[in-house]
């Protein structure tokens, strides 16, 4: 069992969160992830103004198939953020060279910085976000992860709707039920009063004969009893008639 | 008139005498007993089974618990378990007839075990309205349950929902709609009115031909439940983390035993479990042959009930072991991930093996930093998950069907577990119900007027619409109020009377001697001994104790529902809310002196009376 600093119990909040993290440039632990070029130069500087800090979980969505994080993912990464801003403003300006990266660190999480084209002007924040969302598949698909392990912290996805059927199924399985149950009910009591129905047309027919069905009286049945005409009570017969009459 | 279980239609003679109607019309019985023992399972079977032992193990040291329980069970449960049926079946009626004809002034005793077994009815069908609910959601793509829904703009879950958990988002909100406080009434819930009208139905359509429909629906409601209880054990104990939760609760912490809340609550669980003083086991014996060997049955039925509660504690805690690894190992990867995130390491490099190390390490290195996140950090143990004290049918709703969503084909498991909650659930109705329906039936006045089938749609609607409080918004507050009061204390004081008149007031020769002709021979002295001293001491001690706690306990509170937060805060009782508790206690227990009294005034004015006449024949 796992113990370690019990520090608070809260719950925790639903990550990213929304306020820009100010990220100094961390020089990361002794890294073990090879071909991960370590403690980048202090480039952008994370600014609150200033593009968006992405994180990838590689590991975490792939697990064997994972692919290295090299130079060349990130050139595709600056081409696929230079297409989103392409295909969001229809500018064809844009380029691989307008995208920037820094900030690596190991997480393999990374700042990116988007500027007009041939100017070194950044682009504005609202219309990078909007870029970002609109192309949000493709750029997943192009790393074959998904909103949760590509995350560009600060932009928030949209959650899919939960699938809801066009009608409450619950309802359909509830009208079945109780229809069975209803119709099992009606057979029993219609059945029932026919029954009795048929018992008194019985009795009218016969004569003044009731209907004594399992009546019993001493433990016997009392349409036995009117056959036999009587049963013998040994607690009564005396078979030894030794004694005088009086 | 009593429809009679088996037409015998053999008399051919035509009629030279025709006898008249004086004999009593047979009594509908049983078609094998066979049904009877089955009809006292699954009414003894019942919920409580599956949810409370397992809680009452997993409070008082697991596989410990259950000394004190076998203990009771000899001591207590069998013993009263035996007299009731006795009583049952030697005076063939009802509770009220029964003891009516044990000695007139304890027609009360009778009479409470109905208001008993009434408000034990309104109260307890509500449950299988929910279970309907659960069940029928289960059809579906996804489970309700299993995830959040999404709020109106679609970017966060609904706040309610996150603070808490999707099960019980589901169970409050969706299910229930709470409201904050017992005071907010809220409105009916339409689906749970309807599930309870269903509910009720079904009752009806058991109950309808009394025991020619009871005995046929028993087979299944008594069998059913084993069958799911058997693959929820090889479910279960199959599944990840499941040795966890059995470990737990079969380590025994043998410290408990001395803590008297142990043994208490282990009498109190054999006496609930069982069923006894509502009057359905006297109703069921009733339609006994006269020779039917109870004794036998009693141990049976006695037994099984206890074996099944320590069998569906293994199915329990092997489910509540795969729950808590569950969450515990979420909370690690919640962790792992934070440390990750915040600090930019590697993925792969925090593993749960070194959690702990990469925490002091990074707490050392980066303090300011560290205490940026520490209000997110979780202290992540699976003992407190395992501790997570799980009671009463909400937390048993909202526990296992957390567990459920997690299981492959989740909604397989799910219609399997309601079905079964289902069956365990009618088939104690089907008790509690005979319990009322019975003496009414006995009861000349009515059974001249009305037919059986009439007597019970008429008990069933009744209890149908008083029901419907339950279903409205505050309405599991008021069901807290009656499954926490209702019947405890009532209950305890109604066995003691029982046992008392039997053995001191009939006389405990003369029953013996019945019990005797009944079924050949004389009970051992063990039963003696425990009818006559120990059972009743041990009431008394039970009784005394919950006084106390009652008392010493303070003003009454409750668990309720805090939407803002997300979780369940507590409240105390408004004083009307404890004023109504106060008389659903009184309002059982006070038929029985107040019968007693009514009854020595009627007989003393018929003593006068006839006193009168006599005199007046002599002048």
């Amino acid at each position: 069992m796992i113990q370690y600093l019990p520090i608070f119990k809260k719950m925790l909040q639903k990550y990213p969160g929304r306020n820009r993290e100010r990220q100094n440039a961390l020089v990361t632990e002794t890294g073990d992830s090879p071909g991960m070029a370590k403690g980048m130069i202090t480039g952008a500087r994370g600014d609150t103004h200033d593009g968006y800090k992405v994180r990838l979980s590689i590991k975490t969505a792939l697990g064997k198939d994972a692919y290295q994080w090299n130079e060349d993912e990130k050139f595709l990464f600056r081409a696929t953020i230079a297409f989103a801003m392409r295909a969001y403003t229809k500018d064809e300006s844009y380029n691989v060279s307008s995208v920037l990266i820094c900030n690596e660190t190991q997480r393999v999480s990374f700042w990116i910085q988007v500027k007009r084209p041939n100017t070194a002007i950044p682009v504005q924040q609202d219309l990078l976000e909007k870029a970002i969302i609109s192309s949000r598949n493709r750029i997943n698909s192009a790393f074959l992860l998904s909103d949760k392990t590509l995350e560009f912290v600060g932009i928030t996805s949209t959650l899919p709707s939960p699938i809801e059927p066009s009608y409450p199924v619950w309802l359909v399985v509830f009208g079945v039920v109780i229809g069975i149950v209803t119709l099992g009910i009606i057979a029993i009591i219609v059945s029932g009063v026919l029954a009795k129905k048929r018992k008194i047309k019985e009795i009218e027919d016969g004569d003044e004969l009731e209907k004594e069905d399992n009546i019993v009286e001493n433990g016997i049945y009392c349409g036995v009893l009117e056959i036999k005409e009587g049963v013998n009570n040994g607690a009564f017969a005396h078979e030894d008639d030794s004694l005088t009459k009086l | 008139p009593i429809f009679p279980s088996s037409h015998n239609s053999g008399s051919s003679a035509r009629g030279h005498l025709s006898i008249p109607r004086m004999v009593q019309e047979s009594r509908p019985s049983w078609d094998n007993p066979m049904q009877f023992v089955l009809a006292c399972v699954s009414y003894a079977v019942g919920l409580g089974n599956v949810w409370r032992f397992p809680y009452l193990c997993q409070m008082h040291g697991g596989g410990g618990f259950l000394i004190p329980y076998l203990i009771m069970l000899l001591v207590e449960g069998v013993p009263l378990f035996y007299m009731e049926l006795a009583v049952g079946q030697q005076m063939r009626q009802g509770s009220i007839g029964a003891w009516t004809a044990i000695s007139p002034y304890l027609t009360g005793v009778g009479i409470a075990s109905v208001v008993v077994s009434l408000f034990l009815c309104v109260y307890y069908n509500v449950i299988n309205a929910w279970a309907f609910w659960y069940l029928f959601h289960s059809f579906q793509e996804t489970l309700p349950w299993a995830e959040c829904p999404v709020n109106g703009n679609r970017t966060a879950f609904v706040s309610e929902c996150e603070k808490s958990s999707p099960t019980q988002y589901f169970w409050y909100r969706e299910t229930l709609n709470i409201t904050s406080s017992i005071n907010d009434t809220g409105g009916i819930q339409m689906g749970q009115a309807l599930c309870l009208l269903l509910a009720w139905l079904v009752v009806f359509l058991c109950i309808i031909r009394g025991t020619k429909s009871t005995g046929k629906v028993v087979y299944v409601t008594s069998i059913f439940p084993y069958f799911v209880l058997i693959i929820y054990l090889i479910r279960g104990v199959t599944l990840h983390g499941a040795v966890n939760g059995l470990k737990y609760m079969f380590t025994p912490k043998l410290t408990e035993l001395a803590n008297p809340k142990a043994w208490v609550n282990a009498a109190t669980q054999i006496f609930f479990s069982l069923g006894l003083g509502f009057g359905s086991l006297i109703a069921f014996a009733s339609f006994n042959q006269p020779n039917n060997n109870f004794e036998k049955q009693a141990i049976i039925v006695s037994l099984i009930n206890s074996g099944t509660s320590v069998f569906a504690s293994i199915v329990t805690f092997s489910i509540y072991g795969f729950k808590a690894t569950f969450n515990y190992e979420a909370c690690i990867d919640r962790m792992i991930l934070l440390l990750m995130n915040s600090f930019d390491l590697a993925e792969g490099s925090v593993t749960t093996e070194n959690l702990s190390d990469w925490v002091t390490r990074l707490n050392a290195t980066y303090p300011e930093q560290f205490a940026l996140i520490s209000p997110q950090m979780e202290f992540c143990d699976l003992e407190s998950e395992l501790d997570t004290a799980v009671e009463g049918t909400g937390l048993a709703f909202i526990v296992y069907s957390e567990a459920i969503k997690n299981m492959e084909v989740s909604q397989l498991w799910s219609v399997l577990y309601f079905t079964m909650l289902l069956m365990l659930g009618i088939g104690s109705m089907l008790g509690n119900v005979a319990a009322i329906i019975t003496p009414l039936r006995d009861w000349q006045l009515l059974s001249r007027h009305l037919q059986q089938e009439t007597l019970a749609g008429l008990v069933c609607l009744l209890c149908f619409i008083i029901g419907l409080g339950f279903t409205s918004r505050s309405g599991n507050y008021w069901f807290a109020i009656f499954n926490d009061y209702a019947v405890t204390l009532s209950l305890l004081f109604i066995v003691l009377i029982e046992i008392l008149s039997v053995c001191y007031i009939y006389g405990l020769k003369r029953f013996e001697k019945d019990i005797s002709v009944m079924i050949g021979h004389l009970p051992h002295w063990y039963w003696r001994v425990t009818w006559s001293i120990v059972s009743p001491l041990l009431i008394v001690g039970l009784l005394i104790f919950y006084m106390i706690d009652y008392i010493t306990g303070g003003t009454p509170t409750y668990q309720a529902w805090d939407e803002l937060q997300g979780r369940t805060v507590k409240k105390e009782y408004p004083p009307y809310a404890q004023a109504f508790i106060g008389i659903l206690v009184i309002a059982s227990m006070i038929c029985v002196p107040l019968v007693a009294l009514v009854t020595f005034f009627k007989r003393k004015i018929q003593q006068q009376s006839l006193f009168h006449s006599v005199m007046l024949c002599k002048t």
